[in-house]
């Protein structure tokens, strides 16, 4: 009880500050650059131009503070260590890249990331694509996505816990208590630790990136889709277009913007992928991905900041051509406004 | 992408009536079953973990939780009391109890073996313990000493004796019993009461709501600045904030927690919501300026006119019309902070009054591996306020996802 | 709008159902002062130090059952001194604990399961020194006394070392554990050689029985126990001086000796016929859950390799001695190496510093704090003025007797090697071992992990 007490005088004081920040802040610019006027109220000199020059500054200043020292300077901070020792006191150039291209886990989880972003961004995508096509044709199809978009609102963390539950392994004989072992010996096969399976098991772990990823390609695609002008598919199929052609030659490159919206959200999604991994199998099994391992040289068995900076810095250069991408996008957006 | 043979048939065909609607009707139905087979490939998962969550906890651990309705069948051994237990009536000594304890649903199927003498009649295949389906409940047995024993379904038994018992702990023998079909809310009890899933619950909400109020607060400002005002560098402090959308945050952990450490601000709440909000603000921003630049133009010039300052038509303009879009974010920042795992396991501690929802079901992943119950209950505590958020307000998360992704597109 | 009016209602009335029930629940003492074979008067030291109202940090390793036997100890010290403890545990210590230091907010007193660990976090000046007082102490008052100062003096920034760490609760590992029942029934005797055991383990197959329950899973930590395994066997097959040579890495990992022994644990672990579920359960099942098998209706297994600690883990109510029980880990006739005990144990340290910490550290040092933990389950003392009949029960008494007894101790090394190796590449590659790799590359590959540290 006493905790939520905190919690509400902490939200009130946090909330308080910032309005008085705003209003303080604008209230003293109001009266510094105060317009000089005569007693009638009519103005000597008006010092608008030097208040609207300040002003802006009062309004972006907190947010840019904020993202230089949450975001720009640890970026930078981050390069630089990585090419520190483990303690972060000794230059050691190149060093730490050299050892990483050597060390088998290293490779092993570049070969992972890889098979991650070919993998999970294309199924959830399409999977987004064929769902949103099938829900339009149908009256239900708005509970159907609901159904299909929930995973999104459900922690990697739950998601490994429901999952877990779904791959549980048994013992030949003892009755199988994970849904998929169950399926499997119904069938007559023999039951498996599926997270222990190398290269399958990466395989397992992405299914749960995907069920809950594809929801939100679901959405995006749907929304699109309805931005396809229906005389556009008339037109098609009174030329004599099947639905095939129609999908592939009309609909894709309709919506092919936002298909790369919603590829690249995810493939960022799997670049940071590390909950799952640490929750499901800790990169056992040659499951290891970036993310992982990086959390790992960071903090396991007394801390590598040298390493754990380098694998952030490589995953951070993994991201940049993303960065350009959608620099890029938003400037030809602007140049339509 | 079931109903193209359909429609291409229709379409080529518009004169075979016949033929189209047979085909129509088959694509139908296949649109139809494969949309229901994805929606329940998709909800199974959350659906088993919901039910076995109910389930009570001895059942959870040997059957699938499809099986929830059905009597399950464990093996188990049972014991007698011990030796100082007896009573003498009749020149005979009887030794009574149950098997059960207190309020135990469980009923006997079958029981032998141990010190029970075998009837013969049972064969016993390997990965089977030998004599357990010897006798039925309520039926007789006759030890060589002379002494019977008799085990009733519902647990309790009588073991008489023409000489006195004498041995130190209870004897042991074997038992087949079934468990009806429980559903309990005995394992919600028990996260809450052992594992102080309760205490993780708050401290997420401790969490969360600053770390959603804070960023939008600040964010709507700046990107009123970045739309409406004119400053140097503008366009160029803006294009930074798309490209720090990408950043991965795992990048930011190390010097963070260096710079933390020397301001004294870890492992504290402040700590985490002035991160969170950190890690929020450029796709805040981002969102919220779609919005904001979306506004007509001629308002904020009246407003202007009338002599209005930037700072009167944000407050009492455009703050509130742009409530939908605060909206759509609060629930991004919601679910993000809520789900976060990272964040929390480096800028919170793990003692009880900081450990949040996810990195306590961390823990227990671990440490309570195998105790099913423990990890369906807390995981359902742990998603089901941001499903029910989410489902609440799903239109403005669709919204929200659709201004940061496909704007202009 | 509405909606948002219900959510926050619903939020309202569910925040209001937890907080209701959050009040914490008043740790009562285990056992009543005054009451059974304690040093109660330990109590009467700590009663006027000023303490009342502080408050006091302490992280481990332990959660679940153990959290519960930790903090029954704990207890005791908040009674004497009126210091608010607050124990946090973790299934992840080693991670957290790290990062914990390096954000600069440690509790006051860490349990670093790791001697290799602690050592690492003094090097970087994350440890106080607790003093000659205490060293001291331990090497009057702890039988071998300067064999567990050694483990907890460790080099300071500065390079020179210190006495960091206080060892308390030890652990026993070299022990099988077995079900005197199962045993009775089937007929088996309880194995003095390792030969006998292994004539044993065929002995049960041959009656269609599965000899061994084998769990690695341990969350973060996954692997550990079958390093437990390999330094067992490397003290039954090497000499004592080789297996110190092999913690510190003047022997390499990937020389014969270790990749010996690693082989060895693999005909347990990695022979179908001998442990339950096969070779594949054995890195999926967690060691929290293995010894399970020793209590089903039928066994799924009759062996369970584990340290003393996991009886805490044991089905509710089962009596030690007679439920359950154990054997020495018995060593191969063929060599002649008398009977090595493998142990470990849990480093006490000062992470931040305070009087609280200080008087708690004193506070390990007296009988009572090792009596009332004894008299439940999971802990060992080689505290000399702790009164035997606290122990629980004469399992643990025996336990006790094989760790004052054996002709050679020695603590796990993977404890003692390096973080990145006793807490990291041992591990993972055990696990890979397990799922298949040989026990050449495994090897080779640790060794390789630690020249990379090395540089």
């Amino acid at each position: 009880m006493q905790q939520i007490l905190s919690g509400v005088y902490a939200i009130i004081i946090g909330v308080g500050a910032m309005v008085l920040f705003y209003f303080g802040t604008n209230w003293v610019l109001d009266k510094a650059f105060a317009d000089e006027m005569t007693a009638d109220r009519r103005m000597i000199k008006s010092r608008e131009k030097i208040r609207e020059s300040i002003r802006p500054w009062i309004f972006v200043l907190p947010a840019l503070l904020l993202l230089l020292l949450y975001l720009v300077y640890p970026a930078i901070q981050t390069f630089i260590l990585s090419f520190f020792n483990a303690t972060g006191n000794e230059f050691v150039g190149l060093h730490n890249y050299e050892w990483a291209i050597n060390d088998g886990e290293f490779l092993q989880s570049i070969g992972n990331n890889i098979l991650w972003l070919l993998i999970v961004p294309f199924v959830s995508t399409a999977l987004g694509l064929v769902i949103a096509v099938l829900a339009d044709r149908v009256r239900w199809g708005t509970l159907a996505k609901s159904m299909i978009f929930m995973p999104m609102a459900i922690s990697f963390v739950g998601a490994s816990v429901i999952w877990k539950f779904i791959y549980d392994y048994r013992p030949e004989g003892q009755a199988q208590i994970g849904v998929l072992n169950a399926l499997v010996t119904s069938l007559g096969g023999q039951p498996q630790a599926w997270l222990t399976i190398p290269f399958w098991n990466n395989i397992f772990l992405m299914i749960i990136l995907i069920w809950i990823q594809t929801g939100f390609a679901m959405v995006l695609m749907s929304a699109a889709l309805r931005g396809v002008p229906e005389e556009t598919l008339e037109a098609a199929r009174i030329d004599g277009a099947n639905e095939v052609q129609i999908f592939f030659n009309i609909m894709i490159p309709q919506i092919i913007g936002t298909i790369l919206v919603v590829w690249t959200t995810i493939t960022i999604v799997v670049l940071k992928v590390f909950d799952i991994v640490l929750a499901m199998t800790n990169g056992q099994w040659d499951t290891e991905v970036l993310a992982n391992l990086m959390y790992d040289w960071m903090f396991r068995g007394g801390g590598d900041f040298g390493r754990g900076s380098m694998l952030a810095t490589v995953i951070m250069i993994a991201v940049i051509p993303i960065m350009i991408w959608n620099i890029r996008r938003f400037r030809a957006e602007e140049a339509q406004r | 992408m079931t109903t193209k043979a359909q429609t291409m048939a229709g379409a080529a065909d518009k004169a075979a009536s016949g033929t189209s609607s047979f085909n129509l009707s088959l694509g139908w139905w296949i649109t139809r079953i494969s949309l229901a087979l994805i929606v329940i490939a998709w909800t199974i998962p959350t659906f088993g973990l919901f039910i076995s969550s109910l389930r009570d906890k001895d059942q959870l651990a040997i059957t699938g939780w499809w099986t929830a309705l059905q009597t399950s069948v464990g093996t188990e051994q049972g014991r007698t009391g011990e030796a100082d237990a007896q009573v003498e009536t009749n020149g005979q000594y009887v030794l009574t109890g149950s098997i059960f304890g207190e309020g135990s649903t469980k009923s006997i199927r079958t029981y032998g073996g141990g010190f029970l003498p075998s009837s013969g009649t049972v064969e016993y295949g390997q990965g089977e313990q030998p004599g357990i389906r010897d006798y039925a409940p309520g039926e007789l047995v006759t030890l060589e000493d002379g002494s019977t024993f008799v085990l009733e379904s519902n647990g309790t038994y009588t073991y008489t004796s023409p000489t006195p018992f004498d041995f130190d702990r209870g004897r042991r023998f074997f038992m087949e019993t079934q468990i009806p079909p429980t559903f309990t809310l005995a394992n919600y009890q028990e996260i809450f009461r052992a594992e102080s899933v309760d205490q993780s619950f708050i401290n997420t909400f401790t969490v969360v709501i600053p770390a959603t109020i804070i960023p939008i607060a600040i964010a709507a400002f700046a990107s009123y600045a970045f739309t409406w005002m004119e400053f140097p560098g503008r366009r160029f402090l803006f294009y930074i904030v798309v490209a720090l959308i990408v950043v991965p945050l795992q990048m930011a952990l190390i010097p963070l927690l260096r710079l933390y450490n020397t301001v004294g601000l870890s492992k504290g709440y402040p700590g985490i919501w002035l991160a969170h909000t950190g890690f929020g603000l450029p796709l805040a921003i981002y969102l919220l300026r779609n919005y904001i630049g979306s506004l007509p133009r001629e308002l904020i010039e009246s407003a202007k006119i009338d002599g209005a300052s930037h700072f009167q038509i944000f407050t009492r303009l455009v703050l509130p019309l742009s409530v939908p879009a605060l909206a759509s974010f609060a629930i991004f920042q919601f679910l993000w902070v809520w789900n976060d795992l990272l964040v929390a396991l480096v800028f919170l501690g793990k003692t009880p009054d900081q450990i949040v929802l996810t990195s306590k079901l961390r823990e227990l992943l671990g440490s309570r591996a195998d105790n099913w119950e423990i990890l369906t209950s807390s995981a359902f505590v742990s998603i089901i306020v941001p499903v029910l958020v989410f489902f609440a307000l799903q239109r403005y998360f669709v919204r929200g996802l659709l201004a940061g992704s496909v704007k202009g597109g | 709008m509405k909606k948002f009016a219900m959510l926050a209602l619903l939020m309202a009335a569910m925040l209001a159902v937890f907080g209701a029930s959050a009040v914490a629940a008043q740790d009562d003492l285990v056992f009543p002062v005054g009451e059974g074979p304690f040093h109660w008067e330990n109590l009467e030291e700590f009663q006027d130090m000023g303490l009342s109202g502080q408050t006091l940090t302490v992280f481990g390793p332990w959660v679940g059952n153990d959290q519960v036997l930790v903090e029954s100890m704990l207890a005791y010290f908040e009674y004497a001194t009126g210091v608010d403890v607050v124990y946090a545990g973790s299934d992840s210590f080693e991670q957290q604990i790290v990062i914990d230091l390096q954000a600069g907010s440690p509790s006051n007193v860490a349990a670093f399961p790791q001697p290799g660990l602690a050592a690492n976090m003094a090097a970087q000046g994350f440890l106080a020194p607790l003093g000659d007082e205490m060293r001291q102490f331990t090497l009057d008052n702890y039988a071998a006394g300067q064999s567990w100062v050694d483990l907890g003096t460790y080099a300071g920034p500065d390079g020179a070392d210190d006495y960091f760490g206080f060892l308390y609760k030890i652990d026993l590992k070299s022990i099988v554990w077995y079900v005197p029942e199962n045993f009775e029934d089937a007929g088996y005797e309880v194995p003095a050689t390792m030969e006998d055991l292994m004539a044993l383990s065929d002995q049960i197959v041959a009656d269609g029985g599965t000899p061994w329950c084998i769990g690695l899973g341990s969350g973060d930590a996954t692997g550990w126990p079958a390093t437990d395994w390999v330094e067992d066997i490397m003290l039954r097959t090497q000499p004592p001086e080789v297996y110190d040579a092999w913690v510190s890495n003047e022997l390499p990992f990937n020389s014969p000796e270790v990749v010996n022994a690693i082989d060895i644990f693999g005909q347990f672990a990695k022979n179908d016929a001998w442990v339950n579920g096969g070779a594949v359960a054995v890195a999926s099942t967690d060691f929290r859950d293995s010894p399970q098998g020793l209590f089903t209706v039928p066994p799924q297994c009759y062996l369970h390799r584990q340290a003393s600690f996991i009886s805490s883990f044991f089905p509710e109510g089962t009596e030690l001695g007679t439920d359950a029980d154990f054997f020495y880990f018995p060593p191969f006739a063929g060599q002649d190496l008398g009977n090595p005990v493998l142990g470990a144990g849990t480093v006490w340290t000062i992470t931040d510093d305070s009087d609280a910490a200080r008087a708690f550290i004193k506070w390990l040092t007296t009988p009572l704090a090792h009596e009332v933990w004894m008299a439940q389950s999971g802990l060992l003392s080689p505290h000399k003025g702790v009164n035997l009949d606290a122990y629980a029960n004469d399992t643990l008494r025996k336990q006790g007797e094989i760790l004052l007894n054996a002709t050679t101790f020695r603590f796990d090394g993977s404890d003692l090697m390096p973080g990145a190796i006793g807490a990291g590449a041992f591990w993972t590659g055990m696990v890979d071992y397990v799922s298949g790799a040989s026990a050449q590359d495994v090897a080779d590959e640790i060794q390789a992990a630690w020249d990379a540290i090395k540089e």
